[in-house]
């Protein structure tokens, strides 16, 4: 069932049980965000995406990633109030990271340079805002669940439950790949990876050596991909270069 | 739909101009590490070109923990939803023919995708070694 509304004027069409923010990005227009993503459930955590809502009577600023899409709704992402609560949300952020660079690019397009908010970063990971989308991710997408909140108040912290060696930890680097601050440290070697604190073997290339992927990681392929395991014992740049080869020889 | 992506590889003279443009269209820095394509030379004076198959029933489409690897109807290849891709890396090594490379600063696949149905390798290619038709 498609749901008719108005975006910033434009009338818009969505499936029943999309969020707003979605589908204004779908028609184009811009609407900044830190902890969404589209692989995981909405979960509004940075409110980055506020938008100014209007249902009926009644007007409200409000997250738009997790706000369902109703029909006859009114949505309007540019008004100055909009832009003045995100501007606010932002500088709230920005005092957990004030060196961060995707945070300042940010922060140039409303006109943020200096930060008025004294530094109040305790968590463990530097620039870390507490998003909690590698965590979700984590568990989401990637089933491992090895990442959580933990604390509470403003010792609150994303991290490894309980303390320690992350052990259901598969090293994807997934975490790293999401995270919107790029603070999470991952150091690749030839032969390991080390993700939270904890290092990772590669499974060893068995043409060049290389590394294909964390030993771990292949065990979790094997297991929720259903693929046969002689699929991860060499690395693509190997497996393109022996077709390359195996042509060669059914040509000639 | 009513063209196919053709490679011959008898009429590669290895110029990897197709690289060129590839890398050009999808990243604008020209580094033919993030090409999708690639020649390889297989003796002398012969060149393969080897890019994504778009296979039918395709490893990386069923590895993507997301679906962030799906079929485009208008050109039938299979193409990455950015949105969706979250950086696992798991295409890269599932696919059997090592079409798809990681792009680790990017956090993304480097995967074909026929260019939206116009595919830049061909249009570039001087001596027709890639063709749509």
């Amino acid at each position: 069932m498609t749901v008719t509304f108005t975006i910033n004027g434009v009338q818009v069409e969505a499936e029943a049980g999309g969020s707003v923010l979605d589908t204004a990005r779908r028609y184009g227009f811009e609407v900044p965000s830190l902890c969404h993503h589209e692989a995981v459930v909405p979960y509004g955590a940075c409110r980055m995406c506020l938008t100014e809502i209007t249902r009926g009577k009644r007007r409200k600023i409000t997250t738009s990633c997790n706000y369902e899409v109703l029909p006859g709704i009114e949505v309007r992402t540019d008004t100055p109030e909009v832009r003045r609560h995100q501007s606010m949300v932002l500088e709230l952020i920005l005092a957990k990271a004030p060196e961060n660079k995707a945070l300042r690019d940010l922060a140039a397009r409303y006109g943020l340079r200096v930060p008025r908010f004294a530094r109040v970063a305790r968590q463990k990971i530097k620039d870390c805002i507490l998003c909690g989308l590698c965590a979700r991710v984590c568990s989401e997408s990637i089933g491992a669940h090895a990442l959580t909140f933990t604390g509470r108040g403003d010792l609150r912290d994303v991290g490894v439950p309980f303390q320690g060696e992350p052990r259901t930890c598969i090293g994807c680097g997934s975490c790293a790949s999401v995270c919107p601050t790029s603070c999470i440290v991952m150091e690749d070697t030839r032969t390991t990876r080390k993700i939270w604190d904890r290092t990772f073997r590669f499974v060893a290339c068995d043409v060049c050596g290389g590394p294909v992927m964390t030993e771990e990681h292949k065990e979790h392929a094997i297991k929720t991909a259903g693929l046969p395991a002689e699929y991860y014992k060499t690395c693509p740049t190997c497996r393109q270069n022996g077709l390359a080869g195996h042509f060669a020889r059914v040509g000639s | 739909m009513d063209k196919t992506y053709v490679l011959v590889p008898r009429k590669c003279i290895g110029c990897r101009t197709c690289e060129l443009a590839c890398s050009f269209v999808h990243s604008n820095d020209g580094k033919l590490g993030r090409s999708r394509i690639h020649v390889h030379p297989i003796a002398e004076g012969h060149f393969i070109q080897m890019n994504c198959l778009q296979c039918v029933e395709a490893a990386c489409v069923k590895v993507c923990p997301t679906k962030a690897l799906a079929r485009s109807e208008d050109t039938g290849a299979v193409r990455l939803l950015e949105g969706r891709c979250i950086g696992c890396a798991l295409c890269a090594t599932a696919c059997p023919f090592g079409h798809i490379h990681f792009d680790r600063p990017a956090g993304l696949p480097v995967k074909c995708d026929l260019c939206g149905g116009e595919p830049a390798c061909a249009k570039f290619c001087p001596s027709k070694a890639l063709e749509m038709r």
